[in-house]
């Protein structure tokens, strides 16, 4: 569960927040991943109260709450304060009234201040809280982004994950994550891939040890973040690899399927070349080009016309 | 006994005769054995380890072409083949 203190962490600077009250408040919890326009609550109606969501201070609330006397105001806040509020986010950089930020102690209940406009605010907001509270694994496999194309190399350890990624940032393509890949899955269905902070952009190169890719390869060879497409599982060849490529194949990564291709990898083979392909071909069938399946059609409806002319 | 040619006839009997499936399913045991392997129809010689090859000797069916194997495990590679023919290549 995420605290109102992540969310200043990692949005202060993008939602322009500020903290009014007391730091020690921001570890309060938010256990629903969503705001909550308090309008009704303030009106003293509590049924439904999402009291659990990040409560949010607009221009509604503010005005109704300018047009109570100060007792019926103080009766309404207090009444608010009691349903165990996780934060409150006052928008267009509205000045917190004194009355609010005494109840805000007493109940410890962060407030912060944005000087975004409230529909934006929440826009913007939602997904960073999705960002952060989304599921993320840790996989092995190597990502890199072919030409758009998000692909994760994966195999057993020594079958030549690093140095296939290697042969593909010298032919000026980047490198997202080596060996070890984080993910996790968007609201799109789509699964981003990154690198793990302390390692990011190191790669470990049998025989020589580790290297730092930017710095050999410039800026050009790293990618922050790239949207899977395609999963290239290299093995070592057992003669049983799909010749055609009719029969598509997927692999499950947090749920999601995803294209994978098995390469086998023998010596003399130019695996970074055979990948950069794999991906071409994979971007291909996603636009509706399926050569082996147009192929195969091909085939079969010549060899239809041939039962025909010959019985 | 690896200059020996073994040749035998087998008849395309699936549905849609050596189309991309069948091509695959014949170069993938092909390639499991060291002999060379060919398959010629109407004077057309390919490699059965060849899909490509496979899907231009227009196998329709009902079509018939001959089989020829040299080498040191010819005999064995060559009932693998017929069978896959006999079977129809699983299909149908």
């Amino acid at each position: 569960m995420i605290t109102v203190k992540q969310l200043m962490d990692e949005g202060a600077e993008r939602l322009s927040l500020s903290v009014i009250t007391d730091p020690a408040f921001l570890n309060k919890k938010i256990p629903e991943i969503s705001m909550n326009r308090p309008g009704l609550a303030l009106t003293g109606f509590f049924q439904y109260f999402a009291n659990m969501r990040l409560q949010i201070f607009g221009l509604a609330e503010f005005t109704y709450l300018k047009s109570l006397s100060d007792v019926d105001r103080e009766k309404s806040l207090r009444a608010f304060f009691k349903h165990q509020i996780s934060g409150i986010v006052v928008t267009r950089n509205r000045k917190v009234s004194s009355d609010i930020i005494k109840l805000a102690e007493e109940f410890r209940v962060p407030v912060l201040r944005t000087s975004m406009v409230t529909r934006n605010f929440v826009n913007e907001c939602t997904i960073l809280l999705e960002k952060l509270t989304a599921p993320r694994e840790r996989i092995q496999g190597t990502a890199m982004e072919i030409m758009g194309i998000g692909v994760l190399l994966r195999g057993d350890p020594g079958i030549g994950k690093s140095e296939t990624a290697l042969s593909l940032i010298e032919r000026g393509y980047s490198l997202v994550s080596d060996d070890v890949t984080e993910v996790r899955r968007t609201s799109r269905g789509r699964i981003l891939c990154w690198a793990n902070e302390i390692t990011r952009y190191h790669m470990e190169i049998r025989g020589m040890g580790i290297i730092h890719v930017p710095s050999l390869f410039g800026v050009a060879s790293i990618r922050r973040y790239t949207e899977l497409d395609v999963v290239i599982d290299l093995k070592a060849p057992s003669g049983d690899e799909d010749r055609t490529g009719v029969l598509p194949n997927t692999t499950e990564i947090m749920g999601v399927k995803i294209p994978c291709i098995t390469l086998p990898v023998r010596s003399g083979r130019d695996m970074a070349n055979i990948v950069e392909v794999a991906a071409l071909n994979q971007k291909l069938k996603e636009l509706g080009h399926d050569a082996a399946k147009e192929l195969d059609d091909k085939v079969i409806n010549r060899l239809m016309k041939g039962r025909v002319a010959h019985g | 006994m690896g200059d020996e040619i073994l040749i035998k006839e087998v008849k395309v009997e699936n549905k849609y005769g050596l189309h991309a499936r069948p091509a695959a399913l014949i170069a993938q045991t092909a390639g499991k054995y060291d002999c060379e392997i060919f398959i010629e129809k109407d004077g057309n010689k390919v490699s059965c380890k060849s899909i490509i090859g496979l899907m231009t000797i227009e196998g329709y069916p009902g079509s018939l072409m001959q089989l020829s194997v040299s080498g040191s495990d010819a005999q064995e590679a060559l009932d693998a083949l017929v069978e896959l023919f006999v079977n129809k290549f699983n299909e149908d």
